[in-house]
């Protein structure tokens, strides 16, 4: 066992009391990421890292900072000034920022030590792992690399889950942290939209883009919210809300939970359902309230097309001005427009020129209002759907995805509600701003995979305290590909 | 709405965002959009759509941070030109436009 292995509490604990240093857990992090098998970082922050271990070596472990000499990974679309920064995509090779995200600011004054900078689909703009531009992040409970970790926040899934760090920080437009966190065995939580600053993040859709994290345990999640959350004049969108929750509550007693019977209705795995029943059951024997509603079919399957048009039309114009004249790759061109032409050519993949052309499609003006308008009010019917539904309850639950991780060249009939509904319904979160957490509840052929709880707006510590009701019902907390065969 | 687009429809709207893609990539956009109009067409069905409001973010509160009118000190020359490839006299050079 390796301090590594353990949450954020226990390895500030086992420095408080000097069992371990922050170099000694720098070095170990740095070790791990180089043999890291998955595919799972676009650079390691070896010098930079060391050199700020080994000076907090020489000061005393403030009790009251867990953050202290804690290594972790940082997704790639994070600006860190003078440490290259690329989002996976080749239309940024070379790029070096010059300034810092305000998150990596807030983690740098903690003295938490970034150890990497993780991989991710290209600009965040996948969810699969599997279009960064170094290739295919893998999957840390399958050394066969046969099934997807998901994306795309995937090298910071991976990063958590073959435990090479506590935590890392992805982001979520749709299910980016979330959706990975079920294929890896984490708790993936997304705050409200607003709460935690995204100066510095590279924009993909800033409707819907939010801050989000891996963490090995809810604890180490509310740890991170109350680090992160602060006001920041650098972001326009950035709220400044103080979060509160009645802690003297008892943790289950009054919490009432949502089920979407026209969501759950598709799920179709035995196995994984079997499980997310047998935790409802217990969640009602503790005293939490699960109540059966519908939400209306038409609006579940409006979600994905919803999403892909705003954050497809978003990501069109974000992405202007990635032309290869300011940064990135500068190819040969007779005119200014043959520049930009060919450096977004080359600079592109595939997957993202697709997205990108359905954003413009939508955004034609014959489109605008058949496409990218309704989207808009489509989004706005869901968001109020949901907030009634939830105005007399504390969240919703269902499984975060309908199956465990699933194998890279699966067929998948794309217009089937399982696939439109159960494997992208988690935007709705994007869309009302409301905190949304992933945690894992089984095991199935030695994958996990896990329920999502959603709550409204502002309610992030209340959902946190759920969170932890269900952590606690489970046991598996502190789960990684180490442990699996713990659990079985 | 369109249930499949023509081949120059998807190249114009490549072309407007200033990239290209392969004859080959061009066909598989194509089938997979036809896949993509199928799930937008839920869309227009749902039961008074048109009479709501379009919401841009989900937070609909007004923010206007405005910073006091203090000066502050911008990046060097040097710096805003590190990250560029082609460069000349302080400047961006590009391709020349008057020939």
């Amino acid at each position: 066992m390796s301090y590594l292995d353990l949450d954020i509490l226990s390895i500030h604990k086992a420095l408080l009391e000097g069992k371990t240093k922050p170099s000694l857990l720098c070095k170990e992090a740095l070790e791990r990421v180089k043999k890291d098998t998955n595919n799972a970082f676009e650079l390691v922050n070896e010098e930079e890292a060391l050199r700020l271990a080994l000076k907090l070596d020489e000061e005393e472990v403030p009790f009251d900072n867990v953050f202290y000499g804690i290594p972790y990974v940082l997704k790639d679309n994070y600006s860190t000034k003078g440490i290259k920064t690329t989002a996976s995509s080749n239309i940024l090779n070379d790029f070096v920022p010059l300034y810092d995200a305000s998150v990596y600011k807030l983690l740098k004054e903690a003295k938490a030590v970034m150890v990497a900078k993780a991989s991710m689909d290209e600009l965040a703009m996948g969810g699969t792992g599997t279009t960064s531009h170094i290739g295919t992040t893998y999957n840390p409970y399958d050394p066969k690399h046969e099934r997807m970790i998901g994306g795309s926040s995937s090298g910071s899934a991976a990063s958590v889950s073959a435990s090479i760090v506590p935590f890392a920080i992805g982001s979520d437009t749709g299910d980016s942290v979330r959706k990975p966190a079920s294929y890896a065995g984490l708790v993936g939580f997304k705050p409200t939209w607003g709460l935690i600053s995204r100066y510095g993040l590279f924009s993909y859709a800033p409707s819907l883009d939010t801050v989000a994290y891996f963490t090995r345990g809810v604890d180490d999640a509310r740890l991170l919210l109350n680090l992160l959350v602060k006001h920041d004049l650098n972001d326009a969108t950035s709220l400044d809300v103080t979060l509160e929750d009645d802690e003297s509550k008892d943790e289950a007693k009054n919490i009432t939970l949502l089920v979407f019977k026209d969501l759950d209705v598709n799920l179709k795995d035995e196995v994984t359902k079997n499980v997310y029943h047998n935790l409802l059951c217990k969640l009602k024997e503790q005293g939490i309230t699960i109540k059966e509603v519908t939400f209306g079919h038409d609006l579940l399957a409006a979600i994905y097309p919803t999403y892909n048009v705003i954050s497809f039309a978003e990501a069109t114009s974000n992405n202007a001005n990635l032309d290869g004249v300011k940064f990135g790759p500068r190819p040969e061109g007779k005119t200014y427009q043959e520049v930009m032409m060919n450096a977004r050519t080359e600079g592109f993949s595939n997957l993202i020129k697709r997205r990108f052309v359905i954003g413009s499609y939508v955004l034609y003006k014959e489109n605008q209002k058949t496409l990218f308008l309704r989207a808009k009010k489509v989004r706005r019917k869901i968001v109020e759907r949901l907030n009634e539904l939830l105005a007399d309850a504390d969240g919703f639950i269902s499984l975060a995805a309908p199956s465990i991780a699933p194998k890279f060249f699966e067929a998948t009939d794309k217009l089937s509600d399982a696939y439109v509904i159960n494997d992208n319904y988690l935007a709705i979160a994007n869309f009302s701003g409301g905190p949304s957490i992933t945690l894992p509840i089984g095991l199935k052929d030695k994958m996990p995979f896990a329920v999502n709880v959603t709550a409204k707006t502002f309610d992030d510590l209340k959902l946190l305290r759920i969170a932890k009701v269900i952590e606690k019902t489970t046991g598996m907390k502190g789960l990684s590909y180490p442990e699996v065969n713990k659990y079985e | 709405m369109k249930e499949e687009l023509d081949l120059k429809t998807i190249k114009d709207a490549a072309h407007r965002l200033l990239f290209d893609m392969s004859e080959e990539e061009f066909l598989t956009l194509q089938s997979e959009f036809k896949v993509t109009l199928k799930q937008m067409k839920v869309l227009g069905e749902i039961e008074g759509i048109d009479e709501v409001a379009p919401m841009t973010f989900p937070i609909e509160t007004k923010i206007t941070y405005l910073r006091e009118d203090v000066a502050e000190e911008p990046l060097s020359n040097e710096e805003v030109l590190s990250n560029v490839k082609e460069k000349q006299s302080g400047q961006i050079k590009l391709p020349k436009v008057v020939l």
